[in-house]
C-alpha cells in the first residue's frame, strides 16, 4: 500500500511540474510584447533637408535616409539594399539610389531599376506637417 | 476477388500499349527540376567550350566554372553584354556586347557592378599610375579576370607585389588590415555554424556583408593610415555582431536543456505509471 | 467537497451509472496486449497537433509575402515560439508514425474481419486525410523545402491522364505553386480537414466502443464460435476493467511517445528541418537536392522506378483501393495470423517492400 501512495505521490509531483513547463511558456508566448518592440518617431525640421537634399539618419536601428525629393515631396526609405545588405548613397545628379557593393539602382520611391536586388527598399511611414516631419 | 483482373486489365492495357513510354517518362518527369541539376541555357558557353574555338579561349568557361562569379549566377552576359539565349545575335552591339576591355580600361568594365571598388582604385595610387601611364596593375592583375575567387587578405601577398615595387609598404597595410579580417573569419565561420543547427541568420548576415564590403573597399585605397583610423569602427561593429551570435548560441543550448528536460519528465513519468501499473490495487 | 459535486451531478444525468457502463465496468479482453492502445496514443497525438496548431496560428501569416518571415518570427522572437513550432513538425511526423503503426497492429492482429469491415474503412480514410493534413501543412512555411515538395506533389497527380491534370490544377489553384496554392492548403488544413477528421474520429471511436473491442487472436476466440447473423454488443466479463487498468497502460504509451517526441527536439532539431527549410521560397531556383517529405518516399520512388507514368500511378491508386477495401478482400474465418502462412508473408513482405522504397527514395 506504502508504494502505491509513493507512486501516486511522485506521479503527481512529476505531472504537475510537467504541466507547469508547459503553462510557463504558454503564458510568455502569449503575451503581449513589451515596450521594446515598440517603434520609436523621430521628429525633424523642414528646414534641415533643403529640396534636392537627403539626410542620412538611424531609425529603429537601421540605417535610413530622408530625401527630399523636387516633384513628389518627402519619402523616408531603408538604406539596407535588398541584395546583400550593403548600404545605398543617394545620387542628386541621376536621381537613384545606387548601392556600392554590385551597382544596384533604386530610384526615390524605393523600387528596383536594375541590378541584383530582389525586392524594394522598405519604405518608412512619413507624415509632413507644416514645419516638421514626422518619421516612423 | 473475382473484380480484381477485370480491373486491372482495364488500368495496364491502356499504358501498356504506348510503346514509347519509357522515353515519355524519361521525358516528363525525370527531366523536371527536380530529378537532376539545373543547366541554364547559355549559347556563349555552348561555343566558346567546342572544338571551334582555340585552347585558351576553350579554357575559358571551365575556369569561370570554378570561380565566385559563377557560385553567385553571375555568366558572361552580366560582364559582357549580349544575348546569352540568342545564337545569332550572342555578340552583337545592339544586345550590349562589349567585348574585351583593352588594359586600361578594365577598371570601368569591373566598376559597371562594383561601384564603390571603382570610386576608391580611381582616387590611390595604383588607379593614378594606370590612367597616367597605362602602366599599373587593373583588377585582373590582382583578382583573374574568369576564374576569380572569394576576396581574402592573402591575395595581397610578398610574390604578387614585388613584380613591381619592394614589400614593405604592403606589408605596412596588410598589418593594418590583418585583426579586422581575423574577426571578420571567425564571425563568417560562426554564422555557418549557426545555420546547420537551423537558425535564421538572413539578418546578421546582411549587416555582416555591409561591414564587410565596407572594410574591403579600404583594401583598394592603400591609404594606411585611412585603415588605422577606420579599424576602430570596424572592430567595435564586428564586436557588436559577434555578442549577437553569441546570444544566438546560448538560447540554442537552453533550448537544448529545456526540451531535455521536459524529455525527463515523460520519461520519468512513464516509469512511473509502469511501475504504478505493476503493484494492482488489491 | 468531491462528493458533493458527485452527488449533483448523479442526480441531474446519473453519473454513477455512465462512469460504471464506460469506465469501471466496461471491460477488455484478458489476452488484451500493448499495440491495443496505439488508437488513443493517435488521438492524444491529433490533441497535441491541434493545441500548437492553435498558438502557431496566433503568430502565423497566410500571406505568401508574409508567410516566412512570420514562421521565423515565431522560432526566433517569440518566447518559446521554438518549442511550440518544434511540438507540431515532430509531432506531425510522430502523428504518422503512431497511425501506421496502428494500422498494422489492427492488419496484423485481424481487426478489421466481420463484424468490424466498416472501423477499417473510417480509419483508413482517417490515414488518408492524415496524409492530406501533412501535405497541406507542407506548404504553410514558404520555405524553399515547402515549395519545390509541394510543387513535386502535386505536379505526381497529372501522371494520370486528363483528370490528373484538372486535379492538379485545382490543387495548385494556378500554372506553378503560388500564393493562391499557400491559401488553399491553408483554408484545407486549419478549417477543412479537422472538420472531416473530427467527424471520422468520433464515428470510429462510436464504431469500437458500440460493437466492442475485438480480442487478439492469439489463443481461445470465442467471438468465431457463433456465427453473426444479427447484432450484438461484443463483451468481455472476465477481462480487465478499462479503468483504470486500461487507463494505465494508455497512459505509460502516451508518455512513451512524449518522450521520443522531445528526444527529437533535444537532440535532433534539425532533423525534420534541414538547411531548405530556413531559406525563403525561390520558385526561379530549384535546391539540389529536394525530395518529398519521409512518409512520401515510398510512393514517391516507386513513381521512379515504373517507366509508365500512368501504369505508376494507376498501381499506387489500385494499392490504395485494395488498402481500403482490405476486409472484403479477406473474408476468411481464421482471425489468428500465425495459422495463415500465405497472408503472413503477404504482410512481412509488403512491410519490408515498403521500408526498403522508403530508404531507397531517401538515398537515390
Amino acid at each position: 500500500m506504502k508504494r502505491r501512495r509513493f507512486l501516486n505521490l511522485l506521479l503527481t509531483i512529476l505531472g504537475l511540474t510537467a504541466v507547469g513547463s508547459f503553462v510557463y511558456p504558454l503564458v510568455r508566448f502569449l503575451a503581449p510584447a513589451g515596450g521594446k518592440a515598440e517603434a520609436k518617431q523621430i521628429t525633424l525640421k523642414k528646414s534641415e533637408i533643403p529640396v534636392g537634399t537627403a539626410k542620412e539618419i538611424p531609425l529603429n536601428n537601421t540605417p535610413a535616409i530622408i530625401i527630399n525629393r523636387p516633384d513628389k515631396g518627402f519619402v523616408a526609405l531603408s538604406r539596407v539594399c535588398t541584395h546583400l545588405g550593403c548600404l545605398v548613397e543617394y545620387d542628386k545628379i541621376r536621381n537613384r539610389l545606387i548601392c556600392p557593393c554590385h551597382g544596384a539602382l533604386f530610384d526615390l520611391e524605393g523600387n528596383v531599376v536594375s541590378g541584383p536586388p530582389p525586392k524594394p527598399l522598405p519604405k518608412f511611414p512619413i507624415k509632413v506637417e507644416s514645419e516638421s516631419i514626422l518619421i516612423g | 476477388m473475382r473484380y480484381i483482373l477485370p480491373l486491372l486489365l482495364i488500368l495496364i492495357l491502356p499504358p501498356a500499349s504506348q510503346a514509347d513510354w519509357k522515353e515519355q517518362f524519361e521525358k516528363e518527369f525525370l527531366a523536371r527540376p527536380w530529378a537532376g541539376p539545373q543547366v541554364p541555357q547559355d549559347v556563349c558557353i555552348e561555343c566558346h567550350s567546342s572544338d571551334m574555338m582555340k585552347p585558351e579561349a576553350r579554357d575559358i568557361p571551365r575556369k569561370w566554372e570554378t570561380s565566385w562569379h559563377y557560385q553567385n549566377g553571375i555568366s558572361c552576359h552580366n560582364c559582357h553584354g549580349g544575348d546569352p539565349k540568342d545564337a545569332e545575335n550572342a555578340m552583337s552591339p545592339q544586345r550590349g556586347f562589349v567585348g574585351t576591355p583593352k588594359y586600361a580600361q578594365v577598371p570601368e568594365f569591373c566598376g559597371k557592378c562594383h561601384v564603390g571598388i571603382l570610386k576608391n582604385f580611381l582616387e590611390s595610387g595604383h588607379g593614378k599610375a594606370l590612367k597616367s601611364s597605362g602602366k599599373g596593375p587593373n583588377c585582373v592583375t590582382c583578382h583573374s579576370a574568369h576564374d576569380n575567387r572569394k576576396a581574402s587578405i592573402n591575395i595581397i601577398n610578398e610574390q604578387l607585389c614585388t613584380k613591381c615595387h619592394p614589400y614593405e609598404r604592403v606589408k605596412v597595410m596588410k598589418q593594418a588590415l590583418f585583426v579586422t579580417e581575423n574577426k571578420m573569419n571567425e564571425i563568417d565561420k560562426s554564422l555557418k555554424e549557426l545555420k546547420t543547427e537551423g537558425v535564421f541568420t538572413e539578418e546578421e548576415e546582411k549587416n555582416f556583408f555591409s561591414t564587410q564590403a565596407q572594410f574591403r573597399t579600404l583594401f583598394h585605397t592603400e591609404d594606411v593610415s585611412l585603415v588605422r583610423r577606420q579599424t576602430d569602427e570596424f572592430v567595435n561593429k564586428l564586436d557588436q555582431v559577434k555578442v549577437k551570435i553569441q546570444k544566438t548560441f546560448e538560447e540554442l543550448r537552453f533550448r537544448r536543456d529545456f526540451s531535455a528536460f521536459l524529455m525527463m519528465l515523460f520519461v520519468g513519468m512513464a516509469i512511473g505509471f509502469w511501475v504504478l501499473s505493476k503493484n494492482p490495487k488489491e | 467537497m468531491w462528493g458533493k459535486i458527485k452527488n449533483w451531478l448523479e442526480i441531474r444525468i446519473g453519473l454513477d451509472g455512465l462512469m460504471k457502463t464506460h469506465l469501471t465496468e466496461y471491460r477488455v479482453p484478458k489476452n488484451i496486449n500493448i499495440l491495443y492502445t496505439l488508437g488513443f496514443v493517435a488521438l492524444v497525438f491529433f490533441s497535441i497537433q491541434v493545441i500548437t496548431g492553435f498558438f502557431l496560428l496566433v503568430y502565423y501569416i497566410p500571406y505568401s509575402e508574409m508567410a516566412f518571415k512570420s514562421v521565423q518570427d515565431i522560432m526566433g522572437t517569440v518566447p518559446y515560439g521554438w518549442l511550440f513550432r518544434q511540438m507540431h513538425v515532430v509531432g506531425s511526423s510522430l502523428m504518422v508514425v503512431v497511425v501506421l503503426f496502428h494500422a498494422i497492429a489492427v492488419f496484423f492482429m485481424g481487426g478489421y474481419k466481420k463484424p468490424r469491415e466498416l472501423t477499417w474503412i473510417v480509419g483508413t480514410f482517417m490515414l488518408l486525410i492524415t496524409i492530406t493534413f501533412c501535405l497541406s501543412g507542407y506548404l504553410l512555411p514558404w520555405s524553399q523545402l515547402s515549395y519545390w515538395a509541394t510543387t513535386i506533389a502535386t505536379t505526381l497527380p497529372t501522371a494520370f491522364p486528363y483528370a490528373g491534370e484538372i486535379v492538379a490544377k485545382l490543387m495548385k489553384g494556378s500554372e506553378q505553386v503560388s500564393g493562391i496554392t499557400l491559401n488553399r492548403f491553408f483554408a484545407l488544413h486549419v478549417m477543412l480537414l479537422p472538420l472531416i477528421i473530427s467527424v471520422l474520429v468520433g464515428l470510429h471511436i462510436f464504431l469500437v466502443r458500440r460493437i466492442g473491442i475485438s480480442s487478439p487472436p492469439f489463443g481461445k476466440s470465442p467471438e468465431a464460435e457463433k456465427p453473426w447473423t444479427e447484432y450484438r454488443h461484443v463483451s468481455h466479463p472476465d477481462g480487465y476493467s478499462f479503468f483504470p487498468d486500461f487507463v494505465l497502460k494508455e497512459t505509460i504509451m502516451v508518455m512513451v511517445f512524449c518522450a521520443v517526441m522531445f528526444f527529437f527536439i533535444t537532440f535532433l532539431p534539425t532533423l525534420l528541418l534541414p538547411e531548405e527549410a530556413n531559406i525563403p521560397a525561390d520558385p526561379f531556383k530549384t535546391p539540389a537536392h529536394i525530395k518529398p517529405e519521409w512518409y512520401f518516399l515510398a510512393p514517391y520512388q516507386m513513381l521512379k522506378i515504373i517507366p509508365n507514368k500512368f501504369l505508376g500511378i494507376s498501381l499506387q491508386m489500385i494499392i490504395v483501393l485494395l488498402f481500403i477495401l482490405w476486409p472484403f478482400l479477406d473474408t476468411a474465418e481464421e482471425n489468428n495470423l500465425l495459422k495463415r502462412p500465405r497472408l503472413r508473408w503477404l504482410f512481412f513482405v509488403s512491410l519490408i517492400l515498403w521500408m526498403v522504397f522508403t530508404i531507397w527514395g531517401k538515398y537515390s
